[in-house]
């Protein structure tokens, strides 16, 4: 007690300056993530209140271990994510090396590259349905104008093209993320290590290989980190563009949760679903995270 | 490989990837301008026939084609609730990033891990709780709610970028400060608080934009007209029969537009602020 | 006007006890110089005396008030920062008003204080320039004349010169020097290099590992280190100092080398004492090329390992009880390494110190 209070005595001023971010994130993120937590183990349906004090123990999550629909989900999260992210990471790198290697209006180029970060996933989400439909869309007027096709191509219908077509959107949303990060990285890149590795008879993919990746690793994982904080916005995007349908071919963990708590109204169930998808979240940005700070140390004091 | 041929495939790939980027967004700008009849026709008229403003008209409620989505109400719900919570996570966020960039206290990382994990919980998983708890509170479909929560989710983010901001001005500029005779607080309102003036203004433009462009949370707390922000209410036009396709695109680009200025004007302190704070730990 | 005195001051971060009760009393206009290696709690002292560290026991005056609890504003000092701590969103006459502005000064008030500091300093040009287009140098003294501004009652420079390159350190020592023949005021400075220290100071306090180890004026803690921790850290170069033990009132060296123990210790040391002997370059000096001097000299042949010529004089090391050495050889020639050259040591100018306590015998 005297330990305690003499701790905060002596920090007066900081602990006060941080009390109201606290005192936010206690009131709006984690008094209703325990609530959520108890939801979970109760048959708690909004349609009946009283079912919140129906107690049903693991009950929740031994339906959900059993449940295959939850099961697909889960796995489709999991490889979106995977394609998603890889691809990203990719993309991005190549998108600020081809960059860095313009000079003549690269402001521009740098400035069209993050329009992709400022548009809302919904947006996102709109303009590739908009883009992918079947009917209407950007894609297949081009394909038949082109005569390269004479069907509509079921974009957002057919199992494999709506994953494709979701993927598409979310790279296209978060690739700028990665090749903005990066190619800040590649300006904060001093010359000389490259200039010694090259008169030391490296080739460009030498240099690349093992003086710039190195040098950018701390870069790419702060993207991550940053991307990783977020992999849920997919939820907007999917849920403007398919709905996680049709027939639940694009249902992603965070469409089934919305479904299972709003349109099925089982929270308790729903609940049990999202702190799946919490610790997934987790998860993510812990692994990139910790990346980060070996990348940090092991560059040392640059 | 010549110079000259490496020089163009460079140029043309960038091109390609630019096109890219661009395209869909610019599509859906010039549909904005379309009529739903040219849109809709087969095969597809790709040179605009007629360019109208018509569909910006129908949205905001004048000219002779109503539609039933009140984008203006929308609109001003989605200003209301953005400016509001970017200022209270502003004025939270940056307290907090103070206090973290100038004074050591016990816990203070293990804090600053779990201020930044609260930003992991995704919206969908979050809107559960908040939406049984706010319904008994009886602020479930208010932008008070919505305001609320929206400070709350921006305040991590707020810290994290002003902590950097107010890391890259030195402390002998404060101690300076004091020994001139400043107050504590004067000390931070006169050097301080103007040197990381921009960075400032960055980090409360990207809680701006998350809030202007947040969807998963205000689609379950919000209902009605009184509070329904842009992004919820386009889902509007979906839930139509027929999709009012130059209707949807119309909005967009009112959704689109200050998020577009506000970018412009901060993106170098915005790659800054996350290089910054994320790389000189 | 005032004197600054501390008296049993103290530092704690949580258990750790960095700065151990300190006693110090510098007289009003005095010039006062504390040094030490990095780690020995100078710059914590001086940050407690501008109130920018709480000082966890003892007390600190300045004039006839304790300060202890008093925040930095209201003590009247000023104080110059290693890295100027410029405002870089001012100008330069902004800068050096700001202090009155802030106490509430007429505009007139202010800039006549401004063109005055301007006009001591020489900022006369640059007044509307920003930090950012100014040079080292300039910067250095707008910190300067942001201190002097306010006309303070106690001085402070926390190492303002480190930050400047070797010629132009030499240029500033001189000005801060000339400025403090100008206007008079109690300076507190604080500075790692002892040949800052020995330049400006009316006194210098030495200190190591959060303890005062010596105060005195330049000369007196050169001549007179209280120990073997002075006697290397003041001057350049550093004292030589040997290990070995008394024989006769002579020290023996582990290579079996013995010098006669200067005149006034004759007799007084027991043999077998573990000592360490110690004599500065300055009074070992090659036969033919020392300085005019009288008194107890005694010689020593040393071979020579390398010579430094610096022009008027050459540095010769050699090895003695298996130390390296330093001579000093005035009006030089050229010596060849390995020759063997007989040096006068000046045995009154030798100091012995206690091999465990480090402690100088002769106080």
């Amino acid at each position: 007690m005297s330990k305690f209070s003499r701790a905060i005595r002596d920090h007066a001023v900081p602990l006060a300056l941080i009390a109201p971010s606290i005192l936010v994130i206690l009131v709006v993120v984690l008094l209703p993530l325990m609530f959520s937590f108890y939801t979970s183990f109760t048959n708690y349906r909004l349609i009946r209140p009283d079912t919140l004090w129906d107690w049903i123990g693991l009950r929740n999550y031994q339906r959900l271990l059993a449940d295959w629909d939850f099961w697909v989900a889960f796995g489709r999260t999991i490889l979106f994510l995977t394609v998603a992210l890889n691809l990203e990471l990719l993309f991005g790198l190549g998108l600020a090396l081809l960059v860095n290697k313009i000079t003549w209006g690269q402001r521009t180029l740098r400035t069209i590259m993050m329009f992709p970060m400022m548009f809302s996933p919904i947006l996102v989400g709109f303009q590739f349905k908009y883009v992918f439909n079947d009917t209407i869309g950007l894609v297949n007027n081009a394909l038949q104008s082109l005569g390269l096709t004479e069907f509509a191509i079921p974009f957002l219908v057919d199992r494999w093209l709506a994953f494709f077509s979701i993927s598409f959107a979310e790279i296209w949303m978060s690739t700028s993320i990665f090749a903005i990060l990066i190619l800040a990285g590649l300006f904060a890149m001093p010359k000389d290590p490259i200039e010694a590795a090259r008169v030391d008879g490296c080739s460009n993919w030498q240099v690349f290989r093992h003086i710039t990746l190195p040098f950018l690793m701390p870069f790419i994982f702060i993207a991550m980190t940053i991307r990783s904080l977020d992999v849920a916005r997919a939820y907007d995007v999917v849920d403007v563009m398919t709905g996680g349908g049709p027939a639940q071919r694009t249902e992603l963990l965070w469409t089934l949760i919305a479904r299972t708590a709003y349109d099925d109204a089982r929270m308790g169930r729903a609940n049990a679903m999202a702190y799946a998808s919490i610790l997934l979240s987790i998860f993510f940005t812990w692994y990139f995270f910790r990346k980060l700070m070996d990348a940090r140390k092991h560059l040392g004091a640059f | 490989m010549p110079t000259r041929t490496k020089t163009v495939l460079i140029w043309l790939l960038t091109f390609t990837v630019m096109l890219i980027i661009c395209m869909p967004g610019l599509w859906i700008i010039l549909s904005a301008f379309r009529t739903n009849g040219e849109i809709l026709t087969k095969p597809a008229i790709w040179i605009p026939q007629n360019l109208t403003l018509d569909n910006f008209r129908a949205i905001f409620g004048f000219g002779e084609n109503v539609i039933g989505v009140p984008v203006s109400s929308y609109f001003r719900n989605s200003l209301v609730i953005s400016v509001t919570s970017t200022f209270l996570a502003l004025l939270i966020g940056m307290t907090g990033g103070y206090a973290f960039a100038r004074y050591q206290f016990p816990g203070k990382s293990s804090t600053f891990l779990w201020l930044m994990l609260s930003r992991t919980v995704p919206g969908i998983a979050l809107s559960l709780p908040i939406f049984i708890i706010w319904s008994r509170l009886g602020i479930i479909d208010t932008k008070f709610g919505v305001i609320l929560v929206y400070t709350a989710i921006n305040v991590p983010f707020t810290v994290w970028l002003t902590e950097g901001f107010f890391r890259q001005v030195p402390n002998d500029l404060n101690e300076a400060a004091q020994i001139d005779g400043c107050t504590r607080w004067q000390a931070f309102w006169k050097i301080e608080f103007p040197l990381a003036k921009s960075g400032i203004a960055s980090a409360g433009i990207f809680a701006f934009l998350t809030s202007w462009n947040e969807y998963a949370l205000a689609s379950q707390l919000t209902r009605s007209t009184d509070s329904k922000t842009l992004p919820v209410g386009l889902m509007d036009f979906t839930a139509q029969f027929t999709i009012d396709w130059a209707g949807m695109c119309a909005m967009a680009v009112i959704i689109i537009i200050p998020a577009l200025i506000l970018t412009f004007l901060v993106q170098k302190h915005l790659i800054a602020g996350l290089t910054f704070g994320g790389v000189k730990g | 006007m005032a004197e600054v005195k501390l008296t049993n001051v103290v530092k704690r971060y949580g258990s750790v006890e960095v700065v151990h009760g300190i006693d110090l009393e510098i007289a009003h206009n005095e010039f006062v110089v504390l040094v030490g290696p990095s780690g020995c709690g100078k710059s914590t002292t001086l940050r407690m005396i501008a109130g920018l560290e709480e000082i966890s026991d003892g007390e600190i005056k300045i004039g006839e008030t304790v300060v202890n609890n008093l925040p930095p504003r209201k003590r009247n000092i000023s104080m110059v920062f290693q890295n100027y701590a410029l405002y870089p969103h001012m100008t330069v006459s902004e800068n050096l008003g700001f202090s009155l502005k802030i106490a509430g000064k007429s505009g007139a008030e202010i800039s006549a204080a401004v063109a005055n500091a301007a006009e001591i300093l020489g900022l006369g040009d640059l007044l509307e320039r920003t930090p950012a287009e100014l040079s080292g140098g300039q910067r250095q003294r707008v910190a300067m004349g942001r201190a002097i501004v306010r006309h303070p009652d106690v001085f402070l420079f926390d190492e303002p010169l480190s930050n400047l390159d070797a010629k132009l350190r030499t240029q500033m020592r001189v000005e801060i020097k000339k400025l403090h023949q100008k206007i008079k005021t109690t300076i507190v400075y604080v500075t790692h290099d002892q040949v800052e220290a020995m330049t400006l100071a009316d006194r210098i306090v030495i200190m190591k590992d959060g303890h005062i180890v010596q105060v005195g004026t330049p000369l007196d803690v050169f001549e007179r280190p209280v120990d073997t921790f002075v006697a290397a850290f003041i001057g350049s170069p550093p004292m030589n100092l040997i290990n070995g033990h008394i024989e006769a009132d002579h020290v023996v060296f582990s290579d079996g080398n013995r010098l006669p123990v200067p005149p006034d210790f004759t007799g007084k040391l027991a043999d077998g004492r573990q000592v360490v002997f110690g004599f500065r370059a300055d009074v070992l000096m090659p036969k033919g090329h020392t300085l005019a001097e009288s008194g107890v000299v005694t010689d020593l042949d040393l071979k020579i390992d390398f010579a430094e010529p610096l022009g008027s004089e050459s540095i010769l090391l050699s090895t003695l009880g298996g130390k390296e050495i330093q001579a000093r050889m005035h009006n030089p020639r050229p010596v060849n390494e390995g020759e063997v050259l007989t040096c006068e040591l000046h045995l009154e100018k030798c100091h012995i110190f206690d091999a465990s306590s480090t402690k100088n015998l002769r106080e």
